[in-house]
């Protein structure tokens, strides 16, 4: 018996192939742990992977809202900038509650407590659009938080008093390290760290009974509620927690971790357009699909930015050299277009969906499933009885 | 045997002009099987639906089990103990069945252990004969192992009324013989069914009584031979013989 024979039957039982995914999740790990320390890797690569972390927190975060309990919304970034906006105005205007008696003055906040109340009012933000977003369902839903999200950017542009408009604010850097190595070392295990934090959490989310209600409420809403799954309560909730996610999330990015200021700009649907594509490459319905597509999608749009083809066959170009050069430009945008309509047309639970199914043994459990079937009830149905 | 007490006092619903549900009354006390017909159009459906809290009544009242129910939340009506299929099925469709089964299970029994309600679960897929097909995506079954799905998906409820919204509509035979079983072992765990068809074999065979709606309105409330030979449901629904 061959090694490969070996090796498919030792782990084709679900639960060897498990383990197999849990070994190779655990290197992932150590590999990110250890990138940093590797004195060969220049300060942009880590910045490239800082940005991943941040990307993947966005389009797992996502995933979990549109993919996993259906509400398909454009305002994820929105609520991102929120979060970013408000820690940054706190932290260097303060805030009065006049009516409370309560003053947050800049010298009294700290940048921890200014990310706090960014997530906070992301929270309080996702709430309110949840609880208007109740009766609305698909293309509606979608409208209405494109049309919220467009309408904070443009207030963020337009109160450029406070906002700093198209400039962009600056935000209370979270981390006071000189030694700039040092700094990008702390940044990079902080949003890495943040990332599996976030991940943990929303799993831990999916895979309890609300998780269950979410995916109920994604396939039916009518049918999940007429099963006594309290769908007002589920809508409002998973708006609040993914809006706190991402809230937190860009209070602290943009806190000088992974850039110094938050401008009008990230906030364009292009920008939120790309965190679903990011989702839709990975898989949309699965939180580490979508990280993973989120990560690998921004690392591969940094690297491609030039791409080197040697030529073969003692081929030259005209100044000499044995290799083509390729600005690509807004071309590798198109490139990755090229992969979401691939991904749309023939994987539409995404490109890393099969490896994920293929490690959680599910389509044994399937196979196994589909062979028991009885030649019974099911084949005399009647055709009209089939209605897939 | 679960407390059964359903009371619907003039309920009406209009649509515009159209009086879909005229200011009907009935109620049920006891676990009847209890047929409900009438032509298309009748209101069958949207009394159904605002029984189950998915139409609010434009007038009346409704009280299950000394609850007023109209106008609440479909999830708080399955609560207080009123379950219902649909007409088209409505099958979770990317979840597996026995997803389908514990989505019910959780949300009447939060405190449950998960291990005690897939066990229930199994054995509602066993009576209903597609125990076969727990780990299936229920996208992938045929329209009556769908129906069967849903009429177990109620079980994991417990309700004290249930509404089969044309439980055979569709249904090859041998399955109809599976949803037969289910209707008499449901009843005789005390529970009281509505059961709405335009299959009058059926109806007349499984009823114990029967109501009969047209134009939105009731027009008869009785037993079913009684109810057969009522000139008014002849007219509207039963139709004469030949003969006559």
């Amino acid at each position: 018996m061959g090694l490969f024979s070996r090796f498919e039957r030792a782990i084709d039982d679900g639960i060897g192939r498990r383990k197999l995914g849990y070994a190779l999740l655990a290197l992932v790990i150590v590999f990110f742990l250890w990138f940093p320390n590797d004195t060969s890797q220049s300060n942009y690569a880590k910045t490239v992977f800082i940005s991943g972390f941040f990307y993947a927190i966005m389009s797992s975060s996502w995933a979990l809202l549109a993919g996993i309990a259906g509400q398909f919304s454009f305002g994820h970034m929105a609520f991102m900038g929120i979060g970013a906006y408000v820690a940054g105005l706190i932290a260097r205007d303060g805030l009065m509650f006049a009516t409370l008696g309560i003053a947050i003055t800049p010298d009294s906040i700290s940048s921890i407590g200014a990310i706090v109340i960014g997530t906070v009012v992301a929270g309080l933000v996702g709430l309110v659009i949840g609880w208007l977003l109740l009766r609305l369902r698909a293309a509606y839903l979608a409208l209405f938080t494109i049309a919220f999200s467009e309408l904070f950017r443009i207030a963020m542009l337009t109160e450029y008093d406070y906002t700093g408009g198209s400039n962009g604010l600056s935000l209370r850097p979270l981390l006071q390290v000189a030694d700039v190595d040092t700094a990008r070392q702390i940044e990079y295990y902080l949003m890495f760290g943040l990332l599996i934090a976030c991940l943990l959490v929303m799993y831990r989310v999916v895979q309890s009974p609300i998780g269950m209600f979410l995916r109920a409420m994604r396939e039916d809403e009518d049918a999940a509620s007429a099963l006594g799954v309290n769908v007002v309560r589920y809508k409002i909730l998973v708006f609040v927690f993914t809006s706190m996610i991402v809230g937190l999330a860009g209070a602290i990015f943009y806190s000088d971790v992974g850039s110094e200021r938050i401008i009008p700009e990230q906030l364009e649907v292009l920008q939120m357009s790309l965190i679903i594509a990011y989702a839709v490459i990975g898989g949309m319905e699965s939180l580490f699909g979508a990280a993973a597509g989120a990560f690998i999608s921004r690392y591969l749009l940094e690297a491609m930015r030039e791409v080197v083809i040697t030529l073969p066959f003692g081929l030259t170009m005209a100044d000499g050299s044995d290799a083509f050069v390729w600005e690509t430009g807004a071309w590798r945008f198109a490139l990755f277009g090229l992969v979401m309509v691939f991904t749309l047309r023939y994987m539409r639970n995404g490109l890393l969906y099969p490896i994920f199914n293929w490690f959680s043994g599910r389509d044994l459990i399937m196979k196994e499933t589909v062979a028991k079937r009885k030649p019974d009830e099911h084949d005399m149905a009647l055709p009209e009885d089939r209605d897939e | 045997m679960s407390e059964i007490n359903l009371e619907l006092n003039r309920i009406a619903k209009r649509f515009g002009g159209n009086q879909a549900v005229d200011h009907v009354s009935f109620s049920v006390t006891e676990p009847q099987l209890i047929g409900m017909i009438g032509p298309n159009g009748a209101g069958k459906t949207t009394l159904t639906n605002l029984m189950s809290g998915m139409l609010k009544p434009s007038s009346g009242t409704i009280y299950l089990n000394g609850r007023r129910i109209d106008g609440r939340a479909p999830y708080d009506v399955t609560r207080a103990g009123l379950g219902r299929t649909f007409q088209i099925t409505r099958a979770l469709n990317r979840m597996t069945v026995m997803e389908n089964m514990m989505v019910p299970g959780l949300a009447h029994e939060p405190g449950a252990r998960q291990s005690d309600l897939e066990e229930r679960a199994r054995q509602i897929l066993s009576l209903l004969t597609i125990d076969h097909l727990t780990n299936e995506f229920s996208r992938a079954l045929s329209g009556g192992q769908r129906k069967l799905l849903e009429l177990g998906r109620l079980l994991m409820l417990d309700p004290s009324v249930i509404i089969l919204d044309e439980p055979f509509a569709g249904v090859h035979p041998r399955l109809q013989e599976t949803i037969y079983n289910y209707i008499h072992r449901v009843h005789e765990d005390g529970k009281a069914i509505i059961l709405i068809s335009h299959n009058m074999g059926a109806v007349f065979e499984l009823s114990q009584r029967l109501i009969v709606l047209n134009f939105g309105a009731l027009i008869a409330d009785g037993e079913p031979q009684q109810v057969k030979n009522d000139p008014a449901v002849i007219d509207a629904y039963l139709g004469h013989d030949e003969d006559d």
